[in-house]
């Protein structure tokens, strides 16, 4: 009987709300960042096997999945520490109510948006 | 001070420390992604580069793994495989960054 419980969180039974999406995407993004992570170390530990081995890396840098990979790592790390900060601010004691909570939330979804346009255009020296 | 107290202060501290190391590294890696090894291993190679990039792995790594625990906790069960799930975990979080710290040192 205790075998089939269900583990925490009970998806099945709650109606999904922004807070719920927000706090199950932060869970998701942040085993995907932890994955990320390993990548851009063996990345980094790569540059000792010398240039021609890095050609590899280089070609699928250069193409559209690389762009597409480097978008998409701004997108995660953005919305990983907006929602941290978020949950910062709850630690502090702030944001519990209903309302605010949306706001943050709303904000925390746009402003990952915003700021991984703002990190890529950082990046390329757009702006 | 409890234990879990004592964890839930080292994964909020870990990601202060962390937000602007990721800020940081994640403009870097926007710039120089698809640039080619010499310039890639210039910028690894300054001094500045080499000490962020250590404390961001030193930070990110301490705080995923400890999430990644909380994430054990919540969806293993069994508490033996729990338990080696997170030793595993643990000792992964301090081999790969020591080894990729000393990669990014050996640059010059």
């Amino acid at each position: 009987m205790y075998e089939k419980n269900p583990l925490s969180p009970h998806l099945q039974i709650y109606r999904w709300h922004l807070s719920m999406i927000l706090s199950i995407t932060h869970r998701i993004i942040g085993v995907v960042n932890s994955l990320a992570m390993i990548l851009i170390c063996l990345w980094t530990i790569s540059f000792l096997f010398g240039e021609e081995n890095y050609e590899i890396i280089k070609i699928l840098f250069q193409s559209f999945f690389g762009k597409l990979l480097i978008i998409s790592l701004s997108w995660s790390f953005s919305f990983h520490m907006l929602s941290e900060i978020r949950h910062l601010i709850w630690d502090l004691g702030y944001g519990f109510d209903l309302k605010i909570s949306k706001i943050t939330g709303l904000i925390t979804i746009i402003g990952s948006l915003a700021l991984t346009i703002l990190i890529y255009f950082l990046g390329k020296n757009i702006i | 001070m409890h234990h879990s107290t004592k964890k839930w202060l080292a994964i909020k501290f870990s990601s202060i420390i962390l937000i602007p190391l990721m800020f940081w590294f994640i403009v870097n890696l926007a710039s120089i992604y698809d640039e080619s090894y010499a310039e890639i291993v210039n910028f690894f190679s300054k001094t500045s580069s080499k000490a962020l990039y250590s404390l961001f792995l030193i930070a990110a790594f301490s705080f995923f793994s400890l999430t990644i625990s909380e994430v054990f906790e919540d969806y293993i069960s069994n508490e033996k495989i729990k338990n080696v799930a997170t030793k595993t975990l643990y000792v992964f979080a301090i081999v790969m960054p020591l080894i990729t710290i000393s990669s990014i040192l050996s640059l010059n």
